[in-house]
């Protein structure tokens, strides 16, 4: 798994791909926090907002990278295509867990602020909330399950306004107007890790929901 | 080993391209899969693999080390080809030197001259299809499938791949390749299977090692030259002699076919063919159908 892990990262990383969603994630994080002298809850919030679509994106490139003849010799040689989604969303994790280290920094750096312990683990949390729902919607939209990209974008776009604006029923939602109005850490910390927990759950419904289309269609 | 039964495929609701196959591989055998473009044959390949799963029927006893070349491989990839190696070697459980050398090794049997460090995007169709070819023997394989390998492949490397395939086979693997040209499936397997209209036939085995055992030699009188009466059935490795119109049609033993051929060249023969077959049979259909 680790092997495949690392394929995969190589690949993405000697594809330059990568840099959009990233150079995007910078833009957004510089954007919503510099000069921001309010709580942190607040401020990851935004930086947690800023997560979910680059995380979309660079789950739909790191799969879009590869043509169905290299992906065939990738499943062969380990063994099974479950494998190699879980290694997928596995380099797609990697990636965003790069992103949050800069989403958890930055902000100290661009504005002023006091962080705690719980600051940052409230960031860390809040940020792989938005990870895990954005690589959900990535998997799903991927050329796994769609041939032609256009509808695959279209409807990325359609999950992520819908998770940014589904009012009290989306966790992403849920989370970000949370963390708006709450000013002490500590406290929503509690609260944020149950979000994460159901973002993760999603996060395996959408790979099992991929997994069943992939191998439907093969 | 490697069991298909009424093994049936179609993609969505469309027209059925594989129906009722019954395929067996053993350990030790090369099979081809002979069929014109489109007949369905990649598709076979995929199921036997794992890799498209049958619409009906099953595909049992897959071993689980499997190498797989597709029929293209065209690297739009910036990894470098051995780079490439080395992590598909690190994917099947050798270690990242292991692989290097593994890699190395392959790519130097292969001849793939000036492009181990170049991206894979920037190799031409031959070596690129050089590397897939690595790629599968990265570990010894139990079960080697092969879509179209020659294609695209150097002279020289064709030799190279008749050897892997020997290889494979020789350690207790199972080769099975496609290909449109009968010539080529004729002389590297061991069997076939023909697939058309999506069924597939077996063509029949031939016994392993009697490959290319026998020579056909067909000798003419070479015009203005009256060549000098030879009987032919006491030279050794002969064992059959035959007359077809003016020809003489010999059947030689591969070690002795050298030494007849110098025999009937001294002797004033002229060579109109030799082809090498394989066992007594196969060799008296081809005259039944040249007679006809």
């Amino acid at each position: 798994m680790i092997a495949l892990v690392r394929y995969m990262f190589t690949v993405l990383l000697l594809s330059q791909r990568y840099l959009a969603p990233l150079l995007l994630f910078l833009g957004l994080v510089a954007v919503l926090t510099s000069s921001d002298t309010g709580p942190l809850t607040a401020t990851y919030a935004s930086v947690a907002g800023a997560m979910l679509p680059c995380s979309v994106w660079l789950t739909m490139t790191l799969i879009g990278l590869e043509d169905q003849a290299h992906r065939s010799i990738v499943v062969v040689s380990a063994g099974g295509p479950l494998r190699v989604l879980l290694a997928t969303v596995g380099t797609a994790a990697t990636w965003c867990l790069l992103l949050l280290s800069a989403g958890l920094v930055l902000p100290l750096l661009f504005g002023t602020h006091t962080p705690g312990l719980a600051d940052l683990a409230l960031g860390t949390v809040a940020q792989l909330t938005s990870a895990c729902t954005g690589m959900a919607i990535g998997v799903i939209c991927s050329r796994l399950v769609f041939r032609r990209q256009g509808y695959a974008l279209v409807l990325a776009l359609v999950l992520l306004l819908a998770m940014l604006l589904g009012k009290g029923v989306t966790p992403v939602n849920i989370l970000l107007t949370h963390l708006q109005n709450a000013s002490d850490s500590a406290d929503t910390l509690a609260p944020t890790g149950a979000l994460l927990a159901v973002t993760t759950g999603i996060l395996a419904a959408a790979v099992a929901m991929t997994h069943a289309i992939t191998c439907r269609k093969a | 080993m490697l069991r298909c039964e009424a093994v049936g495929k179609r993609y969505g609701g469309g027209r059925w391209v594989l129906r009722d196959v019954n395929m067996d591989v053993a350990m030790g055998d090369v099979l081809a899969v002979v069929g014109s473009n489109g007949s369905g044959k990649s598709t076979l390949l995929r199921i036997l693999v794992g890799l498209s799963q049958p619409t009906t029927g099953s595909v049992s006893g897959r071993p689980s080390r499997i190498g797989y070349v597709p029929d293209r491989f065209t690297g739009h990839d910036r990894i470098s080809a051995i780079g490439y190696l080395t992590h598909m070697g690190r994917i099947r459980g050798l270690s990242g030197s292991a692989a290097r050398a593994r890699g190395h090794h392959l790519l130097e049997r292969l001849s793939l001259v000036g492009g181990w460090e170049a991206p894979l995007r920037t190799l031409s169709k031959g070596k690129a299809q050089k590397v897939a070819l690595a790629q599968a023997l990265l570990v010894q394989p139990e079960l080697l499938v092969l879509d179209e390998p020659w294609s695209g492949l150097d002279a020289s490397a064709h030799g190279v791949l008749a050897e892997f395939i020997d290889e494979v086979a020789a350690q207790g693997g199972a080769v099975v390749f496609t290909d449109h040209r009968e010539a080529i499936t004729e002389t590297h397997a061991r069997g076939s299977y023909t697939i058309s209209d999506g069924r597939v036939t077996s063509r029949g085995g031939r016994h392993a090692g009697s490959r290319t055992s026998m020579v056909e030699l067909v000798l003419t009188v070479p015009p203005g030259v009256m060549p000098i009466a030879v009987n032919w059935s006491v030279l050794p490795g002969v064992t059959e002699t035959a007359q077809r119109g003016g020809e003489v049609v010999l059947r030689v033993a591969r070690e002795h076919s050298d030494a007849v051929l110098l025999t009937a060249l001294q002797h004033r023969w002229s060579v109109a063919s030799v082809a090498g077959t394989a066992d007594e049979r196969s060799c008296r259909a081809d005259v039944r159908e040249t007679a006809r």
